[in-house]
């Protein structure tokens, strides 16, 4: 490979303005590296706009009906998070509404629960939440647990009040020890926080891998591989640096673009700075750009193949990247498998980084694995040579 | 009819000797399930590494970590003397929670007042800070129940105390899921998401080819491509045919391979598929109008994923999806196939539980059908004409 000479630059330069010239009139393309990436981030910021879901439809039944459990309804009802959107008195229509899948849990208090509790017999309140949607479902049993919890106090606080203890003392002796929940890094639990801030990277990444392998195939496909490389004065890397140059650009002004519209406008945490979120995605663009080349290269020039693989790669990202469902709670071959994944790196990065304003040391490892993606090419080079010498599109 | 059958037979040999089609429609319908179930098959994320800072160290706090270490959610892996040694394992992601004791722990209960105990989670997955909060608040109760025979009320007999710690008892049941496994949760409804995305980079790379060998046009230049409903059934009726045993190999063998939940009577199932697959081709038929080259398919299709997977309310609460987007929605058959599917097979539920969905399956499909239609409609209508013009100039 000859040294880099200014004759170089301008073949890139040549290159990258035969590019943008070429997609300026595939409305279809335009549509999925401009428009998508612009549709995305603003479905997922308006989506989860909310933040922390709240008035999660629910159900009460309460079959026993007195004055202590109206009133326990009505402590119930007040809670943040819980709608109380219909009130049955019989569990058989709770557990139709939730199978038509109106409400997500319900509350049950059987018939003759207070007489029970007043004569000391321990009776039994349940509550239902349907874990098939796990959000809901969750965040509606926090609360319902804590119902559970507050019913049995309430007897108690009464029989203390009773006995002559002031309201200090009495919580004193029924809830000793006060648990105190702080989440570092994203304490109103906001989901947008932790959900948006993966899936539109991913998003991002899926359309870089995607948008630089069909841009590579087209070549072979249109059959003007030669005449490319001709431009690049026989090089491949000026080739493809040329080909891939506009794109780097144009999503990397999109993460600018996104990254100041949720750190800046929404404001999401991000306590290492705008600017450094920047340079992250600066090099997480490039790392995706370098796997995409690198992907083709091992396809030597099979489009489809090298586009199939990169659909598959960036959507198991979502996965293995670990924001969901953590990947140490994986199989040990995904826990080393994960590391393939620009997303995974940058979850990390963007955790160390944004969530808590970490040194970034501590996430070294992940800043050498963005940084070893963007040399992955030069393994397949050679491959890149077979392809322009004597490969042919196949459909 | 025998119409039909030409062109249904003609549309599968061109499907059939197609690779890049069949890795979508064959290939990743095949695997796709199998990795996912893969990925999550460990289903719940226990023993979350967990560091205690104790500036009590007093009987009770050391009963407290202990019980803490003993549930199936938390593992206390290290004791560190201060919060900013904690913090150090948080930082190197060997721990994700810490527990903070006060100094005065023991003392404040002593003197019947109340204490605070710390739980710092990390929050760079909710599932950390679900388990966390499950176990600590667990412990955090039964040890305030010891606390309040143990310091207040005194032992009595057995019975007794059970009924002053906890005067009124209650129960958690979680439905259709038993385990809160995240590949109950997820794997259920994504089934039909890989069902759903196949059928259209399916049908869409199907109208690529179609398009690349007949100069754009929608159809087969051939005698026999000469009614638009033939047309739109035919291409329809192969795939429809081909994922109706996608469909019951998901609903039957990974539903049983990998234990998620299996509530669902197959004839409900078969009637909601049916429903569900017939609009499922229509709209990818209608969508693949779209499709100019084979590959374009890919572009447009593969990202829209994970934005189906929140519009249809698995990922996110659908009480809690903007209208607008809940409308967005409806456009697409995954919202109504991803739900029904899920009430089928992990509720039990039965068609009329489920009959906005399958209504709305049906409306869709009409409406698709109806546009695949004129879209054929019209193209025959161009290349009569165009005929025309080359006839004459002929």
């Amino acid at each position: 490979m000859s040294s880099w000479l200014p004759e170089d630059f301008r073949n890139i330069l040549r290159i990258s303005g035969r590019e943008v010239q070429g997609f300026s009139h595939r409305p279809l393309f335009l549509f999925t590296i401009i428009l998508a990436p612009v549709i995305v981030v603003i479905f997922f910021t308006t989506l989860m706009g909310a933040g922390l879901p709240t008035k999660l439809p629910a159900a009460m039944v309460d079959e026993d009906n007195t004055k202590t459990t109206r009133e326990l309804v009505r402590i119930l009802a007040s809670m943040q998070e819980t709608h109380f959107e219909y009130y049955f008195d019989n569990f058989e229509d709770a557990r139709k509404a939730m199978q038509e899948g109106k409400i997500y849990a319900f509350f049950y208090i059987p018939k003759g629960t207070t007489r029970k509790a007043m004569s000391s017999r321990q009776p039994t309140i349940s509550f239902y939440t349907n874990e098939s949607y796990l959000v809901p479902g969750s965040l509606l049993m926090r609360d319902f647990k804590t119902m559970g919890e507050l019913a049995g106090l309430a007897v108690t606080r009464e029989g203390l009040y009773a006995r002559g203890a002031t309201p200090r003392q009495a919580y004193g002796i029924f809830q000793g020890i006060v648990l105190e929940t702080h989440p570092l890094g994203n304490s109103v639990l906001d989901y947008s926080v932790y959900l948006t801030n993966m899936i539109v990277p991913g998003l991002f990444i899926i359309l870089i891998l995607l948008a630089a392998t069909y841009t590579l195939g087209y070549e072979w496909k249109q059959g003007t591989q030669h005449e490319w490389l001709k431009m690049a004065g026989g090089s491949r890397i000026v080739a493809l640096t040329g080909k891939l140059l506009p794109q780097l650009l144009l999503f990397q002004l999109m993460f600018v673009g996104y990254d100041v519209y949720v750190f800046k406008i929404l404001e999401f945490p991000c306590r290492c700075g705008l600017e450094m979120m920047v340079l992250w995605s600066l090099f997480t663009v490039i790392a995706t750009q370098a796997f995409a080349i690198f992907m083709f290269g091992l396809f030597a020039g099979q489009m489809r193949l090298a586009m199939c693989m990169c659909s598959l790669w960036g959507i198991l990202s979502f996965s293995l990247a670990g924001f969901s469902y953590p990947v140490t709670a994986m199989d040990p071959i995904l826990q080393s498998l994960a590391f393939l994944f620009p997303l995974r790196h940058y979850y990390l990065i963007y955790v160390n980084q944004a969530l808590y304003g970490f040194p970034i040391h501590y996430v070294w490892t992940s800043v050498a694995a963005l940084l070893g993606f963007t040399f992955l090419p030069l393994l397949v080079m050679h491959r890149y040579k077979a392809a322009f010498d004597h490969i042919k599109y196949r459909a | 009819m025998k119409n039909l059958l030409e062109i249904w037979f003609y549309e599968l040999r061109e499907m059939l000797h197609d690779e890049g089609i069949l890795i979508f429609v064959v290939f990743v319908p095949l695997c796709y399930p199998l990795l996912y179930a893969y990925i999550y098959s460990n289903e719940v994320v226990r023993e979350i590494p967990t560091v205690v800072v104790d500036d009590n160290d007093s009987k009770l706090s050391r009963d407290y970590v202990r019980h803490l270490d003993a549930t199936p959610d938390i593992k206390i892996v290290a004791r560190a003397r201060s919060m900013a040694e904690a913090q150090r394992w948080i930082m190197r992601h060997d721990a994700y929670g810490i527990v903070h004791i006060p100094a005065t722990l023991d003392l404040d209960l002593q003197r019947g007042e109340q204490t605070t105990v710390g739980l710092y989670c990390d929050m760079s997955s909710m599932l950390y800070y679900r388990g966390l909060l499950l176990g600590a608040t667990g412990v955090t109760m039964a040890t305030n129940r010891d606390i309040k025979l143990d310091y207040h009320l005194g032992h009595t007999t057995r019975r007794a105390d059970e009924i002053n710690a906890m005067p009124i008892d209650y129960d958690y049941v979680t439905l259709y899921n038993p385990q809160s496994g995240f590949a109950s949760f997820l794997i259920t409804p994504v089934l039909m998401l890989i069902i759903h995305q196949t059928v259209l980079l399916g049908m869409g790379m199907h109208m690529g080819r179609t398009r690349e060998r007949w100069g754009g046009c929608l159809f087969p230049l051939r005698p026999e491509f000469k009614y638009p409903v033939t047309m739109v059934l035919g291409r329809v009726m192969v795939y429809f045919l081909l994922y109706m045993v996608w469909a019951f190999y998901s609903f039957t063998l990974v539903t049983k391979w990998f234990g998620l939940p299996q509530l669902g009577d197959p004839h409900v199932f078969f009637q909601f598929i049916i429903a569900y697959l017939m609009s499922l081709t229509m709209f990818s038929l209608v969508m693949s109008i779209l499709v100019y080259r084979r590959e374009d398919c890919i572009m447009l299709f593969v990202f829209i994923s994970v934005p189906l997977l929140f519009l249809s309310g698995i990922s996110w609460p659908y009480s809690a999806v903007p209208e607008f987007w809940k409308a967005v929605g409806r456009i697409f058959p995954s919202t109504f196939g991803m739900n029904g599917y899920v009430r089928i097979t992990a509720m039990g539920a039965t068609i009329d539980d489920v009959m906005p969905e399958y209504t709305g399956l049906w409306v869709q499909a009409g409406v698709y059908f109806l546009i695949a239609l004129l879209a054929y409609r019209i193209q025959l209508v161009k290349v009569k004409h165009r005929d025309k013009l080359y006839c004459r100039t002929a």
